[in-house]
């Protein structure tokens, strides 16, 4: 684990309990700490969009979706770089989010070494 | 002097005056004429006794005028024909004699006359008495036959039973239902034909009422020559004049195709309930697939976090448990959303039981969290902690909260501002649940509050439309009721009752193989 990565932010955005958390314990597990946010306008409520180095989030989610999340980061010149993890995910979904500037696009669930790979990438930029 | 032909011998009046008067004349005559030849043959005998004859005769038969002017002929033949010597004082005195005679015949004939009035009087009575028997005996008659008739043509079993418990008369349904000649059953004991066990359990308490003088009504299953027959039987006291019950009245009426098209209907019904969840479900595939990922991807990163944590150069043991446990935890949950689903699409009978509403509620909340997510549409909740638990059928308590939830979402599925979706459970008074489910869509058709419910109604291209029938018709045998209002500002809410069980009992849908048989 490089140093400069240590205390860059990830964010994890995700409506499931249950998948927030395991993937917090993942990624500690992975030696990166991070933050989670229960929905999108919870992390852009939080203020913390300018210090996040790796947006982790899921796409389906009451409230505003994750495609919507990264479209209004995109806006508002923050471009944070961003994995999409999600149930849902048809080839339109993908190439969208990539061309929007998605570092990676994964199903759930999810090979935990290509997500933390993923990770490491986005915080090594 | 002409008789006439069909002479009555009494009752002067019905003769003419002539022949009356004529009488009178005639009988003097005859008297004189018999007087006279007495003495011509000199056989000893006055004009007086036969002129009493002929006075007699004539007020007999020809009344009282009559009879006086043969007193007075009598009178003057007398004393002119036979006796013109005597003294006027001895003359008076014969004259008396006719007098105080004619003066008794009058009396005679008054009471004769009277005697005759009251025998026609009572003969009138008698006869009027005779006809109004014969009313009453056909009167009487004719109830008879058409008891007779009822008895014979009555769609229903209608039998006589004395209180020694055998049977007196029986009627054609009933020979039909037993397999044997009414005549051969008069005299038999109701043993014979339903066995002592029956008798003596189901039969003989009810009977027994009834001959104290109850009406008593009962429905049962019988086992009869015609099979295994649902019956509903009456039994009525007869007392015949006295105060006593000598005998019950029965009458049963075979109900048995009503009960197995009743069961049948309901079968159907729950049928339909069945096939409509399982086209539900069918819609939700997707949905309920990414339902069950979370589960599973939660489970798949606690396991990955376990290896990694063992694959360190020193293992972390405490955190690789810790996340091993967490990651059996999902799996589970993922297998209880399985198990969930599941239940949701067997098929069998209705299974009533003591259910917590909210549970049911937020169980199909979580299960549905795909589909309100994918339209963005946000869940609130408002569930009454106290809420008692009721007697309901799981399935179809969550089939009716899946069905209003899916609807709310439809309606908000292409409405462009704050899609919300509001689910409520409150106590209500007169001891009902209400559970209210609102959505912020596009409302209800104007009018058409009622119609919605109707079969086949739906707005949607590719509905059928049975969603909210099934649901009221759901709702409605349990006890409640299910409608829908207009949701302010904009929406529409859909609110279904639930009545609370005065005790809470448990009890399994009856079935006619498990009713008790006889013999």
């Amino acid at each position: 684990m490089s140093s400069n990565t240590v205390n860059k932010l990830v964010a994890i955005v995700d409506d499931d309990d249950s998948v927030r958390g395991t993937l917090k314990e993942l990624l500690r597990a992975a030696g990166f700490s991070s933050q989670t946010f229960a929905s999108a306008e919870d992390f852009l409520g939080s203020g913390h969009q300018k210090e996040t180095a790796c947006l982790i989030t899921d796409i389906r989610m009451p409230g505003m979706s994750g495609l919507e999340l990264q479209a209004r980061l995109n806006a508002d010149h923050c471009r944070i770089p961003t994995i999409f993890i999600t149930a849902h995910g048809d080839e339109e979904m993908r190439f969208q989010a990539l061309r929007e500037g998605a570092v990676e696009f994964l199903p759930k669930p999810f090979d935990d070494e290509v997500l933390v790979e993923s990770v490491r990438a986005a915080l090594e930029r | 002097m002409v008789f006439p032909r069909k002479m009555k011998w009494t009752a002067g009046p019905t003769w003419s005056a002539a022949l009356r008067y004529g009488l009178a004349v005639a009988s003097v005559a005859a008297a004189l004429g018999l007087a006279s030849a007495f003495t011509y043959f000199h056989l000893p005998q006055s004009f007086g006794p036969f002129a009493l004859s002929a006075i007699a005769v004539t007020f007999w038969y020809a009344g009282t005028k009559p009879g006086i002017l043969a007193a007075l002929l009598s009178s003057v033949v007398r004393d002119f024909l036979f006796d013109p010597q005597t003294s006027t004082e001895s003359r008076l005195l014969y004259d008396l004699v006719f007098l105080v005679f004619a003066l008794l015949m009058t009396q005679v004939v008054r009471r004769r006359n009277q005697l005759e009035l009251n025998v026609a009087e009572r003969t009138a009575e008698l006869t009027r008495s005779n006809d109004n028997l014969k009313l009453e005996i056909a009167e009487h008659n004719q109830a008879e036959y058409l008891t007779g008739q009822v008895f014979e043509c009555s769609p229903d079993a209608v039998i006589i039973i004395g209180t020694d418990y055998r049977y007196k008369r029986a009627n054609p349904v009933h020979e039909r239902n037993w397999g044997r000649p009414a005549g051969s059953m008069v005299g038999m004991h109701m043993t014979e034909l339903v066995g002592v066990e029956f008798f003596e359990r189901k039969l003989r308490p009810f009977l027994d009422r009834c001959f104290a003088g109850e009406n008593v009504r009962f429905e049962d299953w019988f086992d009869n020559a015609r099979g295994h027959r649902f019956l509903a039987v009456s039994y009525s006291p007869l007392r015949f004049g006295s105060q006593q019950v000598e005998a019950a009245l029965v009458i049963a009426r075979d109900l048995t195709e009503h009960v197995l098209a009743s069961e049948a209907l309901r079968q159907a019904q729950t049928d339909l309930a069945h096939a409509s969840r399982m086209t539900t479900m069918g819609e939700l595939t997707a949905s309920l697939a990414h339902e069950v990922n979370q589960p599973i991807t939660a489970a798949v990163n606690g396991a990955s976090t376990c290896v990694r944590w063992l694959n360190r150069d020193e293992p972390d043991l405490a955190e690789a448990r810790e996340a091993a446990a967490g990651a059996i935890r999902n799996a589970k949950r993922a297998a209880d959303i399985i198990n969930r689903i599941r239940s949701l699409l067997k098929k069998g009978e209705s299974k009533r039981q003591l259910a917590d509403v909210n549970e049911l509620i937020r169980e199909m909340i979580a299960l549905l969290r795909s589909e309100t997510n994918r339209y963005s549409i946000s869940v609130r909740t408002e569930l009454d902690a106290d809420l008692p638990k009721i007697m309901a059928d799981p399935v179809q308590v969550q089939q009716i909260v899946m069905n209003l939830i899916m609807n709310g979402i439809d309606a908000m599925k292409n409405v462009d501002r704050a899609r919300e979706l509001a689910i409520q459970s409150r106590l209500a008074e007169d001891r009902q649940l209400i559970i209210s489910i609102s959505d912020t869509g596009a409302g209800l058709p104007q009018q058409q509050k009622e119609k919605i419910f109707d079969a086949f109604f739906t707005t949607k291209p590719h509905g059928i439309g049975m969603g909210l029938r099934i649901s009221r018709s759901i709702v409605e045998s349990h006890g409640g009721r299910l409608w829908a209002a207009d949701n302010s500002p904009r929406g529409a809410t859909f609110s279904f009752t639930l009545p609370i069980p005065v005790e809470a009992q448990e009890y399994a849908a009856q079935k006619p193989s498990d009713a008790h048989t006889n013999v």
